[in-house]
């Protein structure tokens, strides 16, 4: 039943926005991060998608006979951003080097607002799918009744 | 998919082989609109599809459907033109269709069965 492959393709959809949720979530709590273990401020990151074929060992062969093989999607790497920091004067501020000057993390909330969105849409289109196709495999087991 | 992994000897008749290989081609075609959906988000995917009228009508029974990709679909700057809402539309239209054609094969299949069941009582 090459439905049951489809499920794995939504499911690859749903991990994928859930990722790129969680590293846009991450980012915002970070907003005002000077310090991070690496040394200097946070640095935004991002996921990168990429496609991906989906099969199992057990069903590679059996799919070959059914046609298209279903295309899912992983996260192909997590970028960060490599922009300068951004440079504010508060002489105060135990971060602060010779000049006064504290290095934040460039990154705005709203674009990180917007992103966010876009993922849990992304996710919900992904739920949407798999249960269309939980649907209408139910469908197909009803014939054997 | 048994008609077409056993295409000699079909379980059903002309109406039963057609319904089923219209499930068939509403799988697979599901299951592009799902890879469509999963990737709405990948850099350079270009949407999946195939030619749904085309490869119903062909009677060539065990032949492979050919995946094509849709035309006239806006282009997003990262190369992808994936459209959600082109995309859901064809979830919700496949799941429809599917619902239908499953209940005319049942009920196909019970004519079947009443049949087979009422030989033997009688």
């Amino acid at each position: 039943m090459s439905l049951f492959s489809v499920l794995s393709v939504s499911a690859s959809g749903m991990a994928a926005q859930r990722t790129r949720a969680q590293l846009l979530v991450e980012n915002m709590a970070n907003a005002e991060t000077t310090r991070t273990p690496e040394g200097g401020p946070y640095r935004r990151k991002d996921a990168v998608f990429a496609s991906e074929p989906q099969s199992s060992p057990f069903s590679s062969v059996f799919q070959r006979e059914l046609g298209p093989v279903a295309t899912g999607v992983r996260v192909a790497e997590v970028v960060q951003d490599t922009r300068e920091p951004e440079k504010r004067y508060l002489p105060g501020h135990p971060d602060a080097d010779a000049d006064g000057y504290v290095s934040f993390p460039r990154l705005n909330p709203a674009e990180e607002m917007v992103d966010l969105m876009g993922a849990a849409r992304g996710y919900q289109a992904n739920v949407a799918a798999m249960s269309a196709i939980k649907d209408m495999i139910h469908r197909s087991i009803e014939l054997l009744r | 998919m048994a008609a077409r992994l056993h295409c000699q000897r079909p379980m059903f008749d002309a109406i039963g082989s057609q319904l089923e290989r219209y499930l068939d081609l509403l799988s697979v075609r599901q299951k592009l609109v799902s890879s469509n959906i999963a990737n709405a988000d990948t850099p350079g995917y270009k949407t999946k599809d195939i030619d749904f009228h085309f490869e119903f009508m062909s009677q060539v029974a065990d032949a492979r459907p050919q995946v094509i990709e849709p035309e006239g679909l806006t282009v997003k700057n990262d190369g992808n033109n994936v459209s959600l809402d082109r995309e859901a539309r064809l979830l919700a239209e496949n799941a429809m269709r599917f619902n239908f054609a499953s209940s005319l094969l049942r009920s196909h299949i019970r004519v079947l069965r009443s049949a087979i069941q009422e030989g033997r009582n009688g």
